[in-house]
């Protein structure tokens, strides 16, 4: 080797080494899927996936719980009419599930196993439902509560979501202490506030021709959190069949993810599960609270109109997405039946009429997208927790 | 530049300059600078750009490409001028002598010439706003480069009389970015934001350089292949119109042939996504990540690449995402509202330059310096 190439080479080394190091990049391959509910083949889009961070030896997701869900019901928790929360009975929930959920005598315990007093804890609440389906404020500061029991500072806690507008209209600021942080990734979904989102991290892929083919990780998701708590609730999706830990934790926490959805056709079937795997998001998503206090089973990620809304008067725990949404899709599909309303996993095209969403408004019988409810056995051949019913345990409370 | 392909534009009509438009308003140079501009930059293309595909410098090239204010108005409105920082004006023939007594630069240009140039689309995000902007409602630009890029030795006007306050800002970047021959008339209530932005374009080093291409569009002048390329601009498809393939290019494209029937156009969008997918978004000088209402210009001239942006959405764009193909050193980053920049998060491979423009106005412009 001639002098000055070799010198080029050393001069060249620790830069490229570093960046390797720093911008793991990892491709999928398409294939073919199928499920056994229905009959679709899908191709899976090619995913190249961008991040620095390796899994932690025990990811969040699925955790120590893998198959697990406490649920605990309480009819009390709201009012008769559903509009109202009763604050102690949901902190009795709370304690009961978590206590259950680890086996643990006190409730501090229950919380330690899975948040030490130095950590900066993310809570990601669902805002997307406001008014009536979002992340329960009772359940909000009560996580709080109990992560500042734990020892966590106040300043270290991060109430979070995507869009400023949607967390404004349901002001969480005044159920917790002023020194806990709201924040969010963009003002509103408008494509052009990129700065919340981290360019190291990201999942690209083409998927209908858009020009903006990468969804980045927020930054404080990849940057500024140790941990992650995720609320999410029980609603109907109008693109995933039906929208819980999973769809929260990933939609919610990246950039970009409404291009996933096109003239009827969807890519969630694939993107959520693959979204909610990238680390660190995979690893510090270390705790599911299923807000089922209320739902919505059409018309769903939204709820604007108490019309489609129902009162399941329940909250799920465990650490596995998988198994809670699981159980999810089958409380959505039922309650739809209970209304007359098409399944989640009928993909007969007559119900589709993609450009009409004023008819699937007022009639739960009209999709605008082909549902993917089974993003969620997707997400569970990636790992991130249990899909097969037989092999979920769940342990009912009713209080 | 190993890994884009350069190629100058179209010869211009007629090697030679006329007189009338060595003196035209868009004459911005003397003779002489524009001869030496054509001495560099040949130097430039044969000392640095090996691959590179040039032809004759242009006489559209051979100049700082500043738009020039049309000013019908009276010479009482002198004062509002000279309070905006604009010297430089086209006025009718008849006050000529007045607004150069006034200490203006002013040249001649009657209403019947200005009508003849070739009037250009007032730049801006026409029908859905960017807060949808999504892949299932991506949103309709009304944008200029591929009219620029098609006919470099044009002669342009905007007429903004009327148009959304702040259109004069894009207007004037868009014919910087393309340096394009363009004559601007708009109303006295722009003149500040006009007047600014053409403080900082005198600022920017603009003398020409190729322009960076991976697709050759044969065009026949036919309204469909303008379609097409105005497509393309819109999608950040790096082309360049020509009269024959370019060896340099990953892809040349010609209507009415068996690989590209014209059928195949008749929705230009469709076409314009064969056509990227074809090209392999791997392949592609530049990415744009986090909007898609910004049109990008790159040229080089072997040793440096500029990056013009162009903003169309009328709101700040908060980090955008940029990859440039091949390896880079970022020299200097300038926006219109927010000034000089630093690059955010850069990532350098072996074979692209990634980083974040942190803030984007109605314009950025930025500097690259090859890292042979």
């Amino acid at each position: 080797m001639k002098r000055r190439k070799f010198v080029k080479l050393l001069a060249s080394t620790p830069l490229v080494s570093s960046l390797t190091a720093e911008n793991s990049l990892a491709e999928t391959t398409p294939h073919i899927v199928t499920t056994p509910h229905v009959e679709p083949a899908r191709v899976v889009p090619k995913f190249k996936i961008a991040t620095p961070f390796k899994p932690a030896a025990v990811p969040g997701m699925p955790g120590p719980y893998p198959g697990r869900v406490i649920s605990v019901k309480a009819q009390n928790s709201l009012s008769e009419d559903g509009l109202k929360f009763n604050d102690e009975v949901i902190r009795e929930m709370m304690e009961r599930g978590m206590r259950a959920l680890t086996g643990e005598k006190q409730t501090i315990d229950a919380w330690r196993r899975f948040i030490k007093p130095d950590d900066v804890v993310g809570i990601k609440v669902n805002a997307g439902g406001r008014p009536w389906v979002v992340s329960s404020p009772p359940i909000v500061a009560e996580t709080v509560r109990n992560l500042m029991a734990v020892g966590v500072k106040p300043s270290n806690i991060y109430v979070y979501e995507r869009f400023q507008d949607q967390m404004d209209s349901i002001n969480y600021a005044q159920y917790l202490p002023p020194e806990v942080v709201i924040t969010t990734a963009e003002r509103q979904n408008r494509s052009i506030d990129n700065g919340g989102y981290d360019p190291l991290v990201y999942a690209e892929a083409d998927l209908f021709g858009e020009d903006d083919t990468r969804s980045c990780m927020t930054q404080f998701v990849s940057r500024t959190l140790t941990k992650i708590i995720n609320i999410p609730n029980m609603k109907d999706h109008g693109a995933t069949g039906a929208t819980g830990c999973l769809k929260n934790i990933a939609y919610g926490s990246f950039s970009n993810v409404a291009r996933t959805h096109y003239k009827g056709v969807s890519h969630t079937y694939s993107f959520v599960g693959t979204l909610a795997a990238i680390e660190p998001l995979r690893s510090r998503t270390v705790l599911q609270i299923m807000d089922g206090l209320r739902g919505v089973w059409h018309l769903g990620p939204f709820a604007e109109t108490l019309k489609y809304v129902f009162f399941p008067r329940t909250i799920q725990f465990g650490t596995d997405p998988v198994a809670i949404d699981r159980l999810l899709l089958d409380t959505i599909d039922d309650e739809r039946k209970r209304h007359g309303a098409i399944s989640i996993w009928n993909r007969d095209e007559k119900t589709l009429d993609f450009n009409n969403g004023k008819r699937r408004d007022e009639d739960p019988n009209t999709n605008i997208i082909i549902r993917e409810p089974g993003h969620v056995e997707y997400a569970g051949k990636l790992g991130l927790g249990v899909h097969e019913l037989e092999k979920i345990r769940v342990e009912e409370i009713v209080l | 530049m190993s890994n884009m392909t350069e190629i100058k534009r179209q010869k211009a009509k007629g090697k030679g300059q006329k007189f009338s438009t060595l003196f035209s308003p868009s004459a911005l140079t003397t003779t002489a600078q524009a001869v030496l501009r054509r001495a560099a930059c040949f130097t430039f293309a044969f000392c640095f750009l090996p691959f590179a595909f040039c032809l004759n410098q242009t006489s559209a090239q051979s100049r700082t490409a500043l738009p020039i204010l049309f000013w019908s108005q009276s010479i009482e409105t002198a004062a509002s001028l000279k309070q905006a920082g604009i010297e430089r004006i086209a006025v009718t023939p008849s006050s000529v002598a007045a607004w150069r007594s006034a200490g203006f630069d002013a040249i001649a240009l009657s209403e019947a010439e200005l009508t003849k140039r070739e009037k250009l689309l007032t730049p801006k995000l026409a029908g859905r706003g960017a807060n949808v902007a999504s892949a299932t409602r991506r949103p309709w630009i009304d944008a200029n480069g591929w009219r620029l890029l098609r006919n470099p030795s044009g002669k342009f006007f905007y007429d903004l009389m009327g148009a959304a306050l702040g259109k004069s800002v894009l207007a004037a970047a868009e014919a910087f970015a393309y340096q394009a021959d363009a004559v601007i008339k708009l109303d006295a209530s722009e003149l500040a934001a006009f007047g600014e932005m053409l403080k900082l374009l005198r600022t920017l080093p603009n003398e020409p350089q190729t322009n960076v291409a991976d697709i050759g569009v044969i065009d026949d002048g036919s309204p469909l292949v303008g379609e097409v390329m105005n497509l393309f601009t819109r999608r950040n498809l790096m082309f360049q119109p020509t009269k024959a393939p370019l060896k340099q290019a990953r892809l040349n494209i010609k209507l009415g042939t068996k690989a590209y029937p014209e059928s195949a156009a008749a929705d230009p969008s469709e076409f314009a996504l064969r056509i990227r997918r074809e090209l392999g978004d791997e392949h592609r000088s530049l990415r744009v990540y986090g909007a898609e209402i910004v049109i990008c210009r790159l040229t080089s001239d072997g040793k440096t690449a500029r990056l013009h942006l162009l903003n169309y959405s009328g709101r700040e764009v908060d980090s955008l995402r940029i990859s440039v193909r091949g390896r880079y050193d970022i020299v200097a980053m300038q926006t219109s509202e927010y000034g000089k920049q630093t690059p955010a998060d850069l990532s350098l491979t072996s074979d692209a330059t990634e980083f974040s423009l942190p803030r984007l106005g109605a314009y950025g412009w930025i500097e690259l310096k090859h890292l042979h």
